[in-house]
């Protein structure tokens, strides 16, 4: 094939017209990269720099804090915990009834509620959510495992479902926030081998939130865009979209914060951080009692753990009053128990431990089993994990016991503490709210049953465990708050962990930014009320 | 000896290299008698929460650090972990990397070509990367970012003892002992070896201040030596948080390791100057 001369100017004009356009295209794709900043303005987005980075858009697939707003902005519950303290809510539901026996609970659903395509929100997708949760078995279908059965739920009629527990349980009306309703019908056209469209639903929305996804990278964050149907309606201020960008570095989302080029932040930074952020003009730190207590693991099946007077001595030689008036100038609570002090149920009268190192030795003096060198685990990247551990190790080495300290990443973490052989001796971290109730703590954490999963600490008290179950079965609450104080008691005296603060939230907020509520299940990072002025 | 005393004559003229000579010495000195020069020895291990963060005063010359300990007294102490990671990943780096070099540039043959395959695909994944890897498999501690920096640092001696070894070979000494029925291991060890020592010491000084500075990035990621060990890296890592009001925090192991990364290289040019005949006749030449 040979080209004429005409053809191939034609085709080199051709040629060049296409270099021009995509030249054009480029520069215009400079202007829309750089359009944002001036989009932010016009359109109201609210930017909330987060600590930890989104790796799924699934609700049912994960249950933590870190990665709490797309759950809570862009899904929807039967109920939904709101403000603090936190009060329980109707939300998708417009009712509900409860059974005498307390097996049986109905709720009925608001009629033309809207899934973000437009398709009405049904029974059977509150039924396809509770069992693909059950199948999956993720984020906080442990929660429901052993109390739903799979195939247990019904939907009686268009807006009418019904949960048939095979159990009497007190949390199961405050953990019904968590089952976060998918659009079934969209669903089921994406799965893939049985996956419950897992693969398709990490990266996108089939839900019926106050935002509607907009964009997501893993690697940044996502963006929504208000969801003008949504059913509770909207009231004349709202933003118009809602970017959370992750943000590691705490220094970048201070500077941030301060520059005004995010308007909201994760509400634990270090003290020194909250100083910075309180002297500059664009940003108003608000202070909220919350409830996050911070603690160590002990674990209590191994030697010499198992032996209560050693776990004393690892009480009595902590430096609490040093950790929380120095190392974090006192902008938090000490908090003797396994209870945060503002919930019902915390036993008022705990003394708690002090640092006392002449008493330390008394206990230790008393152990029988041989001292080896313990180790302490801390969170990488989590300064004050590490901070507490090095002031353990240091009351330690007075009283003669050798101890190393190893950080190590969360997930890394989070995995060993499901193993009794790999499960550090001790472990700082800290317990947050998913559900305002005190079996959320002292139930969790110490429950005999529960031992490997949700008791790291591999703790078990026949006594402990009547109360609790008690607790967990019956709708006495006066009973239950009777119980838990108790259990938090004993847990306590038999010195399980080593209980240290419970958190106040610091949330950063721009000071154009108006009607936040803060809730601590969410961490004060639902948006629907949120708008600039 | 002669070329020892040959060696500190050439230095003492290169005021650069004896710059570098002085630095390394102060390290070493430092972390040799770092508990007598340390004004709070036991801040290695004890913390006084009181007195965190506080500035550099006559007290504390460098100031104090997130747990109230002085930093003056722990940059002397990580002194010693920066010198024990560094000395024993290079050696057993040298260790390895020396006799696979040798071995694959005497022979020829499949055996010598994989050693030099195996180096290669050490070299082709970047070394930061494939210490990160292997310590964060491991886990962090400092025995492992010594097992880290070794794994990945050997093909540099390799590569170089094999180019060496390969150039030498032809050299008629080489030949004429090989005539004469000199066994491999001989002709290696006491002919190549010692005519290829100034290379491999020259790219020994020079790789001290690689590692170090690999292992303080090793050690800022979290994967060196656990809290509270007054490693540098790890204290540069600490000190993000309180950044930039405690300035002192992360500028103090800042400096420390600037001063002994610039020493090795320094040290390393003038080596490279004095050992190797080509540069030194270039030089020579310019300046005439």
């Amino acid at each position: 094939m040979t080209m004429t001369g005409n053809g191939l100017t034609t085709a080199l004009r051709r040629l060049r017209r296409a270099g021009v356009v995509s030249l054009t295209s480029l520069a215009l794709g400079i202007t829309l990269a750089a359009a944002p900043v001036a989009d932010v303005e016009a359109k109201n987005t609210f930017v909330f720099a987060n600590s930890s980075a989104y790796d799924t858009m699934d609700p049912h697939a994960v249950f933590d804090v870190g990665r709490v707003a797309y759950r809570i902005n862009l899904y929807d519950g039967l109920m939904r915990w709101e403000d603090n303290p936190p009060v329980l809510n109707l939300w998708l539901a417009e009712s509900f009834d409860i059974t005498e026996d307390g097996l049986t609970y109905t709720f009925k659903l608001r009629k033309g509620a809207k899934f973000h395509d437009g398709s009405e929100i049904e029974a059977a997708d509150v039924v396809y959510s509770i069992e693909r949760m059950l199948a999956l078995k993720k984020g906080a279908a442990a929660l429901f495992i052993g109390t739903v059965a799979s195939g247990s739920t019904k939907a009686l009629d268009k807006y009418t479902v019904e949960f048939n527990l095979s159990k009497p349980s007190a949390i199961f009306m405050a953990t019904v926030p968590e089952i976060h309703v998918l659009n079934a019908d969209l669903m089921k056209q994406h799965v893939n081998n049985d996956d419950w469209g897992s693969a398709w639903l990490s990266t996108n929305d089939a839900g019926s939130g106050s935002f509607k996804l907009k964009r997501y990278d893993p690697a940044k964050g996502f963006l929504a865009e208000r969801f003008a149907d949504h059913f509770m309606g909207w009231g004349d201020k709202y933003l118009d979209e809602i970017e959370f960008r992750t943000v590691v570095e705490i220094n970048s989302r201070v500077l941030g914060l301060m520059k005004g080029d995010f308007h909201g932040s994760d509400g634990y930074m270090p003290q020194d951080q909250i100083i910075r952020l309180r002297k500059s003009d664009n940003v108003n730190v608000e202070e909220q009692e919350s409830m996050r207590i911070f603690y160590s693991i002990i674990h209590n099946g191994r030697s010499p753990m198992n032996d209560i007077n050693f776990r004393k001595a690892l009480s009595y030689a902590f430096d609490y009053d040093g950790f929380i008036n120095n190392i974090l100038s006192g902008s938090v609570a000490r908090n003797p128990g396994p209870l945060p002090n503002n919930i019902w149920g915390a036993p008022k009268d705990l003394a708690g431990y002090t640092y006392d190192l002449d008493k330390a030795k008394e206990y230790l003096a008393k152990v029988k089993e041989p001292i080896r060198e313990i180790t302490i685990g801390a969170l990488a990247g989590y300064g004050q994990t590490e901070q507490a551990a090095a002031l353990l190790q240091n009351g330690l080495t007075k009283i003669g016991i050798k101890s190393k300290i190893v950080a190590e990443p969360w997930p890394v973490a989070s995995g060993k503490m499901r193993d009794e052989q790999q499960m550090y001796d001790l472990l700082f971290l800290w317990k947050s709210t998913y559900y305002a109730d005190p079996n959320n703590w002292v139930g969790e954490m110490y429950d005999g049953a529960s031992i490997g999963a949700r008791n790291n600490s591999w703790y078990k008290n026949p006594e402990v465990d009547t109360l609790l179950h008690e607790a967990q079965t019956t709708t006495d609450t006066a009973l239950r708050e009777r119980n838990y104080a108790k259990a938090a008691t004993m847990v306590a005296n038999d010195a399980a962990g080593i209980f240290i603060y419970n958190t106040k939230w610091f949330g950063p907020i721009d000071k154009r930014a108006k009607g936040f509520r803060f809730c601590p299940i969410g961490n004060g990072q639902e948006m629907r009320w949120v708008y600039f002025e | 000896m002669e070329t020892a005393s040959f060696l500190i004559r050439k230095l003492a003229e290169d005021r650069v290299a004896l710059l570098g000579a002085l630095l390394i010495s102060l390290l070493v000195l430092t972390a040799i008698f770092a508990p007598f020069l340390a004004t709070h020895p036991a801040d290695i291990a004890e913390f006084h929460p009181v007195e965190r963060l506080q500035g550099p005063a006559t007290a504390h010359f460098f100031g104090t650090d997130r747990m109230g300990s002085d930093i003056y007294s722990r940059i002397l102490f990580g002194a010693r972990i920066t010198i024990t990671i560094a000395v024993i990943a290079i050696g057993v780096s040298v260790l390895i990397g020396v006799p696979i070099g040798l071995i694959a540039g005497y022979y020829h043959g499949w055996f010598s070509d994989m050693l030099m395959r195996t180096s290669d695909i050490f070299l082709a994944v970047p070394q930061i990367v494939l210490a990160i890897a292997i310590a964060q498999t491991l886990g962090p501690s400092i025995e492992n970012v010594i097992l880290a920096l070794s794994a990945t640092y050997w093909p540099f001696w390799t590569r170089l003892v094999y180019a060496e070894t390969r150039s030498l070979q032809n050299e008629v000494f080489i030949e004429a002992s090989i005539a004469l029925g000199a066994p491999p291991w001989r002709v290696m060890l006491l002919h190549i070896l010692p005519n290829i020592m100034s290379s491999i010491i020259v790219r020994t000084t020079i790789g001290m201040g690689g590692t170090i500075l690999t292992a303080a990035a090793l050690g800022f990621l979290g994967l060196g030596a656990p809290a509270p060990s007054p490693e540098w890296g790890r204290m540069i890592s600490e000190s993000r948080e309180f950044l930039p009001e405690a300035w002192w925090y992360a500028t103090a192991p800042g400096l420390a390791i600037f001063m002994v990364v610039m020493g090795f290289n320094l040290l390393g040019d003038g080596l490279r100057d004095i050992l190797d005949p080509r540069i030194r006749r270039s030089r020579a030449h310019d300046s005439k």
